[in-house]
């Protein structure tokens, strides 16, 4: 970590875990637990990226989800700005929706293939802004649109028509469209191809440093990771194994399972 | 696979009480019943009755006490097979029902097990001759026989063959001729099997069009799967691999068909047993009706209601002790 | 998780499954023939009428059919430039706004069914013997209630499908009874629709106990075999005549596959990656299942639905078969066969035309519910 730490920290994670039960039986009580995170601390300081690096299995994405409250957390506190927000009621987590968002990993599931691009991207700002008018709403997804770099008569289309690529990039419009402080990025680039996969991480980077955006970056794989990250955790079975500096990870890996994941990385 | 059994027989316990409830709810909120309690005219649906069999309505569905009580006291009456009195007769329900209810079971069962039989043989041709002409033929024959609703099926059948103005094969009604009882054993069951044919066939033709599209499903299912390829390659014969191989898995899903079937076969049963003069449970049921006989209509329910939840359950469990696949969920 | 083939297309999902129903043979002319039912049934009134759609007396003409139309007889007119309006603005409207277009169809055509029921028909005038220099007769110039001395005459020319006991028409009686099965297949297909997709919706989404006591309300309501449940229903509560308590109790006794259906895909979509971008932006669950789990389910929705209307006309006929459906004037399909049981050992023509009739909208209905099957999920066709 930096030789010194900013005084809070945008994102704080406490001891998080996340059980999911077995149910069995006749009477399908609880006869066990996946313990999909167990006990996992760790923080994330503004304009920071931090990389979070497992197998799948391994329970990132489950600790992505707890943050942004798809899944109910078992134990454990998520802070946002030092507030505690993981115990909140739904209404009461409502603001922190516009400041914190998320992008998905699978480009073609993500999409809701009902609704234009305006309407997919737009529907953060019904939802946040209701008072805003129509011709303001197509004004501001263009200008996102343009952001990331698709153009603004994609308006009107539909995602069939797009390619992965294409559609991963209206979902980090969506993202975008709240202006968001914290993004969870899950898995954004590992279903696409290799080619697109280095444009759609440049793209990400460019925009935080012009918006000032902090990431929680998940993959499973370390060499994307340590392109944009700044800090690295690893996790095996629910638990953190390791964390450092991506330098570090890459230079000097101490745990066994680090060095395994490494050793399956293909060098670029 | 135990421990599924016992959680499906554990299940039918909040079924058991809400098919029990719906049924008492009919029966409370029935007008004629209100009309009882306040002994104004003594309305039982429309027909005059007399003191004495109010006071047994009012006892059997407990309408002088609160509705806990009368509930409670319903179902225990239901579970001694005690279904009351008939207001038209006098006679037990359960002894009213008993006596018609072989009938009906035997009709509904020779259509059951008929269109089975037929059917199977049909989806498989169809399947392993899939768009060729004989599929498209069966296909659309078999949509045909089960869009026409069997009343109509049943009247056109009696008027071209069963003494309308055309042929004369068949006997239009009744289970037996008048004169049967001097056929002699032999001739006396031939009468019957003669007055049978027409209610079978009509009920059998639809169960026999939905089972064959299903088998028909099942068997490409089957034939799609990489098992048959394997069993190909060790250099069976087209004819076991069919027999032996597809055919035995394609057959499992077909096990559950029947509880689809059943309640359909028990809404037939009340329109053939009309038209063909049957005394079955079916013609007792609309006779009851049309009488307003309520206890008989509500025992003939909550007696269909049940014998339905029993096929769901012989299917359940005969599904996961034939097929050792399924999943224990 | 069902992965989508990467595919990039200029087609939308509701073109494609238009292309792969038009390609099925079967489909494409049960859909016709719904349209051609729909039509007749639209116009009835102009077909089989004891009125002239033009006379001319004494220099004045008159148009007789309109003037002699009932307020409720003009419900299925109703339908034709609704229909219009839904496909007209079919592209210019909202997913959502579509839907509640969808819904104020589905209110209108309730209520005016509700006004409709137990109005008298009883119009004894008739433009056949009138005498009048010019006058334009529909093609069956008899109404349906219309009694003639005519009795049991076989199909002629006069009468294409012959007359009842009492002379009355039954092409007109058939023609008329088109718009009873009609609109009762309809509107307790959307009552049941409604239900189910409320009470399926709410399973899915909400999972846990609320999906535990669905599916055994579910299995308590298959538990009853339907028409014996609604024959108890309807005989219990003495209230059969009624158009609107018949379409109510089908509704009431046939959303479980619906329900069935919309739970399976509403536990389905709800795990998709697009509803949790959609919670994860804050929208409300109301929010999620109008904007994001219902459209994505419309088209399984729209083949049970079909398959609901079928079986709704057949079960209408049944009770009207077996005389607990509509009121004695009322024409319906059901109730020619049931008086042809009587006179079923000469009198074919009142068995063998309603018998059709009823076989071929059924049939319509079937195909199109299949070829709709097959385009909405090619993974159910097994080709």
């Amino acid at each position: 970590m930096n030789s010194e730490p900013s005084p809070q920290p945008l994102v704080q994670v406490d001891h998080l875990k996340v059980y999911f039960p077995i149910l069995g039986g006749i009477l399908r009580r609880k006869i066990g637990e996946v313990k999909a995170v167990d006990d996992v601390s760790f923080t994330v300081n503004r304009g920071q990226t931090v990389g979070l690096v497992g197998e799948s299995g391994s329970g990132k994405t489950t600790v992505g989800r707890a943050i942004i409250r798809l899944t109910e957390p078992t134990a454990g506190v998520i802070s946002y700005e030092g507030k505690p927000i993981s115990k909140l009621s739904a209404g009461a987590f409502r603001p922190y929706r516009k400041k914190i968002q998320v992008i998905f990993q699978d480009p073609y599931n993500s999409l809701n293939p009902r609704l234009s691009i305006f309407e997919i991207i737009g529907e953060a700002l019904e939802i946040h802004f209701p008072q805003m008018s129509r011709a303001d709403r197509r004004e501001r997804v263009a200008g996102l649109l343009d952001k990331v770099g698709l153009k603004r008569d994609h308006l009107d289309r539909y995602p069939h028509e797009f390619s992965g690529g294409q559609r991963q990039r209206v979902g980090i419009a969506r993202a975008l469209a709240v202006n968001p402080e914290f993004i969870v990025c899950d898995e954004p680039v590992s279903a696409l191809d290799v080619s697109v996969q280095a444009q759609i991480v440049n793209l990400l980077q460019d925009l935080q440093e012009e918006l000032g955006l902090t990431y929680l970056f998940i993959a499973h794989d370390l060499a994307v990771v340590e392109h944009i990250s700044d800090f690295v955790l690893v996790m095996n079975a629910g638990k953190i194994v390791e964390a450092a500096t991506a330098e570090a990870i890459y230079a000097n890996p101490q745990h066994e399972y680090t060095r395994k994941l490494l050793s399956a990385v293909p060098t670029l | 696979m135990t421990t599924y059994i016992l959680r499906r027989l554990l299940l039918i316990i909040p079924t058991l009480f809400g098919i029990t409830l719906l049924t008492f709810l009919l029966v409370r909120l029935a007008p004629g019943n209100a009309a009882l309690l306040k002994g104004g005219g003594g309305e039982g649906g429309g027909r005059a009755m007399t003191a004495e069999q109010r006071l047994a309505t009012i006892k059997l569905y407990g309408l002088d006490k609160p509705p806990l009580v009368a509930y409670v006291d319903w179902v225990g009456r239901i579970a001694r097979l005690d279904l009351g009195e008939s207001w038209i007769d006098h006679r037990s329900v359960t002894a009213k029902i008993g006596e018609r209810i072989g009938l009906t079971a035997s009709i509904a069962g020779s259509a059951l097990v008929l269109s089975y039989l037929i059917a199977i043989p049909l989806g498989v041709t169809a399947a392993l001759r899939r768009g060729q002409g004989i599929d498209r033929v069966l296909t659309f024959i078999l949509f045909l026989l089960y869009s026409i609703p069997n009343f109509a099926a049943a009247l056109l059948l009696i008027l071209f063959v069963a003494g309308g103005d055309y042929l004369n094969l068949l006997p239009m009604y009744g289970i037996n001729s008048i004169n049967a009882s001097e056929m002699g054993t032999w001739g006396w069951i031939w009468d019957r099997i003669l007055h049978m044919i027409l209610p079978v066939v009509c009920l059998t033709y639809a169960s026999l069009a939905s089972i064959s599209r299903y088998a028909r499903v099942s068997m490409l299912e089957v034939l799609g799967q990489d098992f048959l390829r394997t069993a190909r390659a060790k250099g069976l014969s087209e004819r076991v691999v069919i027999l032996r191989h597809a055919l035995r898995n394609a057959l499992i899903p077909l096990i559950t068909i029947f509880t689809l079937e059943l309640p359909v076969l028990i809404g037939g049963s009340v329109i053939i047993e009309t038209i063909f003069s049957l005394p079955g449970m079916g013609q007792l049921m609309l006779q009851s009706l049309e009488n307003r006989d309520n206890p008989t209509i509500m025992g003939i329910t909550v007696l269909a209601a049940l014998v339905t939840l029993g096929s769901y359950l012989i299917a359940d469990i005969l599904y996961v002790v034939v097929d050792p696949r399924m999943k224990y969920e | 998780m069902s992965t989508n083939p990467p595919v990039i297309t200029n087609e939308t999902y509701a073109h494609r499954v238009a292309r792969r129903f038009q390609a099925d043979a079967f489909a494409r002319n049960g859909l016709r023939m719904v349209i051609f039912l729909f039509i007749l049934a639209t116009l009835a009134p102009f077909l089989a009428n004891s009125h002239a759609l033009i006379r001319v007396t004494d220099g004045q003409t008159s148009f007789p059919i309109f003037l002699s139309l009932d307020p409720i007889e003009w419900r299925f007119l109703i339908y034709v430039p609704l229909g219009g309006v839904v496909y007209l603005l079919r592209r210019r409207l909202l997913t959502h706004w579509r839907i509640a277009l969808c819904l104020v169809v589905a209110v209108i055509a309730l209520v005016e069914i509700v006004l409709a029921y137990s109005h008298p028909i009883n119009d004894p005038t008739n433009d056949r013997d009138r005498a009048a220099s010019f006058k334009l007769l529909p093609p069956i110039p008899y109404s349906p209630i219309e009694t003639t001395r005519d009795q049991f005459a076989p199909p002629s020319w006069k009468h294409p499908c012959g007359t009842d006991s009492t002379g009355r028409d039954i092409a007109a009686r058939m023609l008329h009874g088109a718009r009873t099965s009609l609109s009762i297949g309809f509107v307790s297909q959307s009552i049941a629709l409604f239900i189910g997709i409320v009470l399926g919706g709410l399973a899915g989404y909400y999972r846990g106990w609320t999906d535990i006591a669905v599916c055994r309300f579910i299995e308590i309501m298959d538990c009853f075999p339907s028409l014996l449940l609604i024959l108890v229903i309807i005989g219990i509560f003495e209230s059969q005549n009624n158009m609107f308590v018949i379409m109510a109790v089908i509704g009431f006794t046939s959303w479980t596959g619906v329900a069935r259906l919309v739970r399976a895909e509403f536990l389905r979509l709800s795990v998709q990656p697009f509803t949790l971008a959609a919670q994860a932006i804050g929208a409300t669950d109301l929010r999620v299942i109008l904007r994001h789990l219902l459209p994505n389910s419309l088209g399984p929705i729209l083949v049970v639905g079909t398959f609901g209307v079928a079986s709704a006309i057949l079960i209408e006929s049944s009770l009207s078969f077996l005389g607990f459906g509509m009121q004695a004037p009322t024409p319906s399909w059901g109730d020619i066969l049931n008086e042809s049981r009587r006179y079923i050992d000469f009198a074919w023509w009142l068995a063998f035309f309603p018998g059709l009739a009823i076989l071929i909208t059924i049939m319509s209905y079937n195909f199109v519910g299949e070829g709709l099957r097959d385009a909405v999920d090619p993974r159910l066709r097994l080709k």
